[in-house]
């Protein structure tokens, strides 16, 4: 836990804009002209989520929300390879 | 208030202001291979920063911080890899099959509107040109062991 009041405020504020962030990136999923745009945007919603989640891990002081991370970063790279490795192979 | 987590302010500070570069990155350039290397700015950058504010702010969690910022320095750069080579391949493909028709269609952006140009084609002459492009790097990589 955070002790003194503005750091929580000021950490509390990067939490703030990594949430917002979320949303002008879902855009480029829903946009993406091609197949790959969405995927590289599904694959930086990941990336933020992971911040989100370390931000979630020191605003409640406890070290669980970490290894969710670690964890949530390893199934995004299978995922990230085997659909890089199906798109590489076929067309749209 | 102390120096370390002042410090630790102005790392997240860092860390979400190269996220937000990188989603504006991701949103606003013209074509996928510069998306995609604005979307490698907040996997090392942002997230990064945001990793060590965090350490800073909270000595606790340093070692599993330390075990997500190297997993994350593994499997970035490898994942960002495997998109630019899926890229790699519809663009070369796509080109492949306009040179069969001698027709090519008006390059106003490279990036833009290759489905279209591939929703022209039938199904077997994609196929055909995508077994093209694979003789072509097989070829390649002879020549690059001769």
């Amino acid at each position: 836990m955070i002790e003194n009041e503005i750091t929580r405020q000021a950490v509390e504020l990067c939490l703030l804009v990594l949430v917002l962030l979320l949303l002008p990136a879902s855009y480029r999923v829903f946009r993406g002209p091609e197949s790959e745009d969405r995927f590289l945007a599904v694959d930086l919603i990941t990336t933020l989520l992971i911040g989100i989640i370390v931000m979630l891990a020191l605003i409640e002081g406890t070290s669980v929300f970490v290894d969710m991370a670690i964890a949530l970063a390893a199934f995004a790279f299978i995922g990230t390879i085997s659909i890089a490795r199906f798109l590489s192979e076929t067309i749209n | 208030m102390p120096l370390l987590e002042l410090l630790g302010i102005a790392a997240l500070t860092f860390g979400a202001f190269f996220c937000a570069v990188g989603v504006l990155g991701v949103i606003r350039l013209p074509n996928t291979l510069s998306r995609l290397h604005a979307s490698g700015k907040v996997a090392t950058l942002g997230v990064f920063g945001l990793l060590v504010g965090t350490g800073l702010l909270m000595p606790a969690l340093t070692f599993r911080l330390i075990a997500l910022g190297l997993f994350i320095l593994l499997t970035s750069p490898v994942a960002s890899h495997a998109i630019a080579a899926a890229v790699l391949w519809r663009d070369q493909t796509v080109a492949e099959l306009d040179r069969a028709h001698e027709a090519p269609l008006p390059e106003q952006q490279p990036a833009y509107g290759v489905t279209a140009r591939i929703n022209r084609h039938r199904f077997e002459e994609i196929l055909e040109a995508q077994e093209r492009v694979r003789q072509q790097r097989a070829q390649q990589a002879q020549k690059r062991q001769d």
